[in-house]
């Protein structure tokens, strides 16, 4: 039995503790947002953040994460209140997904789950990034790049900008 | 899938019926009845309240798409919904232009259509594939709505008392002799049935069309095309709501990896053992070659499935050329003369004519991935009844849903295809699978439950179908004056339709034939035709050849199996524009003449001579000869360069240009910004066009930096992204798109395809230009670079 801490809610889950917490998050949990994309931390599509840092889902056994606190892209919204203090309100997303709507953002979207994550993270530690920290921080700052087969990369540039937008002004006004 | 908009909708809806009988009264070749004066055998009813799928076929899991309210659906409460086989793959196309072409027709608001049904074979009426969706494809709808229109127009007329010419039709109310009513309104609490005419089949390759003349709104009149919507279904995806094809579980569903054979030509001899001590809850199924392991515990089913793997003996075969040797096998060892060749259309005069210089080269393009972000995934449930339910992602859904039957050996009836969001795969699936549906069904067949094929990373790049490759002999003659004068192209490749699933063909069952000339459907052919539609209008002598072949390795392959193939994005158009642009340019430079206006000299289409004019302006471009006074092929310091290519693709005119800089001695090339002008048509969204003419340039970019698929005498060996590398995020040039519509254009304009070919050609014109070698082949990785400048 592990005790995993997964958007905000304590989790115990039976799985063997050496299986990547991808599997757990969709098999065990119903968190379905981290996406299988290649199993081996090439592409980004499983990312989540671990303690607010972007890890690879896939590859990541859940006994490194028992006690850390897990953030996938259903818990964005909750993230964000959370740190601004704001009332529970359904409707309400987190800027970064705020902004990925707003810029129309996604393909196919695989990927942008992976690469919402990666912006949440970066944002949080660099509030107004320029185009070379977003364009390293989705490109070499971590396993591997993140991959878009549809090669929205033009877009997610924009979106970002306009993500640290809206964090900067407390959010969606 | 099924797509509820913002506000969900009530029940009623605007139902329509199969036959129509000389007593209806016709609107354009559409019937419409009131039930209660409908004769035997009946004509079409409008019918509020009947619920959906009320239009439902008779004996079939299919609706009936002579009824209008198979495709549009009035509600009591104003809104709209409609119907579509084609799917999404990212385009948004059936979420926001096609909801823009249908309120256009009615002249409703856009908003009002809130419901986008798509690709469900029990659920939606037209099939056919998911392409060129604002070409032919957006007919269907149109039609529908106009038929529907009219109808309503109609009935407006009767019920107001007025002429059918005094009626009026404006954001959805309808008004005549001073009377207003809605569309709900208008059908609400009546019993009637629309019919519509259709032609075609159903589970064909191309699917329904919707037939006959309804008048069409005049593009002049048009408020909803033409605007920015929004797609609706990026919220659902980005918020985390939407359901993807890998999300979908059913009670009792087992987890299965499947073990592919060594190679493309590899039978299984033994499958590896098994250990149910270490794997409690896994099962080992074999069907012929098709080998996989069952788990309750997906985790357990990698492991089992990777254990099995390792001590699973197939036979040896070595049948491929090897990606290394394949330019050379496909130039000197493939016997073109077994398919009959293709000449094109535009071909004319003489090209033995004299000449005073003459350009001839050879250029290749290697066999390309689709290589979706998600590897495969399918649920398949085949109840004891034999009825099948597989849910998938697919662009062709009741393609495969034939293909299902056939490969069971039943009747289509019995096949439901249900599809969801899902990565996107870019042409792989238009016939139908993009692997692993084949494979779940038989799967759940076997075991009796639902079961899950997921494709592993190497799967997905080992045992998928590819983009074909091709070569091309240009030979370009100049006269006195530098201009063209005789132009001689045979372009020579394997086909690029194989529609055969591989779990079918793993497992010894039927399927629809491979490629080939005696393939009775006609897009299954390996004829070469000549994609790329002709533009140099002022070359007076042009000879344009196309070779087919069969697929490399099919043959040989005990399996038959070998390198299969399959259309992507663009597909042989890519490949035969890449050469003729390229050659051009290098042309241009034999001239000493510039690129562009040596394109310019050669065209006389209006369009085309507008789109470079401006080209020219919007991408900042050196009027000068190529290559560049600075050129260099050597050393350490970066040289730059600017090229340009352009391509006539579906009524659509393109205009690339790119400026890339060129580290010579380490051969690195790197994109610093595209340039793209488009006239394709009429704008029906501007917001999403050049999103998705933006992201297709930078696939484009991907393609002519990176991509090749690499395969030794048996195998395809790219079996991840360090094997396949695609385009990082760091490498994405500037992409500047500038819209420019040709005032009175009466087609739509696509953009997925066409911006990811012209990047490839225009980079390698700018790699001439930078260096003073020609690029003739892509991907314009390190290793070939080096190997160019030295050459």
């Amino acid at each position: 039995m592990t005790t995993l801490l997964v958007n905000g809610e304590k989790r115990a889950v039976k799985a063997a503790a050496d299986t990547p917490l991808l599997y757990v998050l969709r098999n065990e949990l119903g968190v379905m947002t981290p996406k299988f994309g290649c199993g081996l931390a090439q592409c980004g599509a499983c990312s989540v953040l671990v303690d607010g840092e972007e890890v690879r889902s896939c590859i990541m056994p859940i006994s490194v994460v028992g006690g850390k606190e897990v953030t996938t892209v259903d818990g964005l919204p909750a993230r964000w209140a959370k740190q601004k203090g704001l009332p529970h309100d359904p409707q309400r997303l987190h800027p970064v997904q705020e902004a990925w709507d707003r810029e129309q953002a996604p393909q196919c979207g695989i990927c942008q789950f992976g690469m919402m994550i990666k912006v949440t993270e970066l944002l949080e530690h660099n509030p107004k990034p320029t185009d070379a920290d977003i364009r390293e921080a989705l490109t070499t700052s971590g396993p591997s790049p993140h991959l878009c087969r549809c090669a929205s990369y033009a877009a997610i540039l924009e979106a970002t900008h306009h993500a640290a937008q809206l964090m900067a002004q407390g959010g969606v006004k | 899938m099924s797509t509820i908009l913002p506000d969900m909708s009530a029940e009623a809806a605007f139902e329509t019926d199969a036959l129509a009988t000389p007593a209806g009264r016709s609107i354009f070749g559409a019937q419409l009845n009131r039930r209660g004066f409908l004769a035997t055998g009946g004509a079409m009813i409008v019918a509020l309240g009947v619920a959906p799928g009320g239009a439902r076929a008779a004996g079939g899991n299919s609706l009936d798409a002579t009824q209008g309210a198979s495709w549009i659906e009035i509600h009591a409460d104003g809104t709209f919904l409609i119907r579509t086989g084609k799917c999404d793959f990212g385009q948004s196309t059936i979420y926001t232009a096609y909801r823009q072409i249908v309120a256009e027709e009615l002249s409703a608001p856009v908003e009002a259509i809130t419901t986008v049904i798509s690709g469900d074979t029990d659920r939606t009426p037209d099939g056919g594939g998911t392409f060129g969706l604002l070409r032919t494809n957006a007919l269907n709808l149109r039609k529908a709505a106009a038929y529907c229109r009219e109808a309503v127009l109609e009935l407006a007329a009767k019920q107001f008392g007025v002429p059918r010419s005094d009626i009026k039709v404006m954001d959805g109310v309808i008004s005549g002799g001073g009377k207003t009513a809605s569309y709900a309104q208008l059908v609400s609490g009546q019993d009637l049935r629309l019919n519509i005419p259709v032609a075609g089949e159903l589970t064909g390759f191309g699917g329904l069309v919707v037939t006959g003349h309804p008048p069409l709104k005049s593009v002049s009149d048009y408020t909803t095309i033409g605007k920015s919507l929004k797609n609706p279904m990026t919220r659902a995806k980005v918020s985390g709501a939407a359901l993807w094809v890998g999300d979908v579980k059913l009670p009792g569903m087992l987890h299965a990896r499947v073990i592919h054979p060594a190679t493309l030509g590899s039978t299984l001899v033994s499958a590896g053992k098994l250990d149910r001590a270490q794997f409690p809850g896994s099962k080992l199924v074999n069907i012929g070659n098709l080998l996989a392991v069952v788990s309750v515990n997906e985790w357990e089913a990698v492991q089992a499935a990777a254990t099995v793997a390792a001590d699973t003996k197939w036979t040896e075969w070595k049948g491929l050329p090897g990606s290394d040797k394949l330019f050379d096998h496909l130039q000197h060892k493939v016997d073109w003369s077994e398919i009959a060749p293709v000449k094109s259309g535009a071909s004319r005069g003489d090209v033995s004519a004299p000449v005073a210089k003459v350009h001839a080269a050879a250029y290749f393009v290697p066999y390309l991935k689709h290589a979706p972000i998600g590897p495969t995934v399918s649920l398949a449930d085949v109840k004891p009844d034999g009825s099948v339910t597989v849910h998938t992602h697919t662009q062709n859904p009741q393609f495969l849903r034939r293909a299902i039957a056939k490969m069971l050996g039943k009747g289509e009836d019995a096949v439901v295809i249900r599809t969801y969001v899902g990565p996107g795969h870019f042409g792989r699936s238009n016939g139908g699978n993009a692997g692993s549906e084949d494979e779940a069904v038989l799967l759940s067949r076997a075991l009796g439950v639902p079961v899950r094929v997921q494709w592993m990373r190497a799967d997905d790049m080992q045992w998928s179908t590819q983009s074909s490759t091709m070569f091309a002999d240009i030979r370009i003659g100049l006269d006195e004056q530098g201009r063209i004068a005789t132009y001689q192209a045979v372009h020579s490749g394997p086909p690029m339709q194989d529609d055969r699933p591989i779990g079918a063909v793993l497992a010894g069952l039927p399927t629809m034939d491979p490629p080939g000339p005696t393939n009775p459907s006609p897009v299954h052919g390996a004829a070469m035709n000549i994609a790329d539609r002709w533009i140099y209008g002022a070359i007076p002598n042009v000879s344009e050849t196309g070779r087919g072949a069969y697929q490399i390795g099919q043959r040989e392959s005990p399996l038959h199996v070998g390198l299969r193939d399959h259309s992507m994005r663009t597909p042989i158009q890519f490949q035969q524009n890449l050469p003729r642009e390229i050659a051009m340019t290098e042309a241009a430079v034999l001239a000493g003449q510039d690129p562009l206006q040596f394109r310019l000299d050669h065209t006389r289409d209006e369009r085309f001579i507008a789109l470079l004019t401006r080209l020219r302006e919007e991408s900042g471009w050196e009027s000068r000869p190529s290559p560049s006074p600075r050129a260099s092929a050597r050393g350490k310091e970066v040289v730059r360069g600017q090229g340009v290519s352009i391509m006539l693709r579906d009524n659509g005119y393109w205009a690339c240009a790119a400026h890339i800089a060129v580290t010579p001695d380490t051969g690195e090339v790197r994109v610093e910004r595209l340039t793209l002008v488009v006239d394709p048509g009429i704008v029906v969204n501007p917001l999403q066009l050049r999103r998705q003419v933006q992201a297709g340039a930078l696939m484009g970019v991907s393609q002519a930096l990176h991509e090749e698929v690499a395969f030794d005498e048996g195998a395809v060996t790219s079996t991840d992204w360090f094997g396949y590398p695609i385009l990082t995020m760091a490498e994405a040039p500037d992409v500047k798109v500038v819209l420019a519509p040709h005032a009175g254009a009466d087609v739509y304009g696509q953009g997925s395809e066409s911006a990811n070919a012209l990047a490839s050609p225009a980079i390698a014109g700018a790699f001439l230009d930078a260096t003073g070698r020609p690029a003739r082949r892509i991907p314009l990785r390190p290793d070939y670079v080096k190997a160019m400048l030295a050459g």
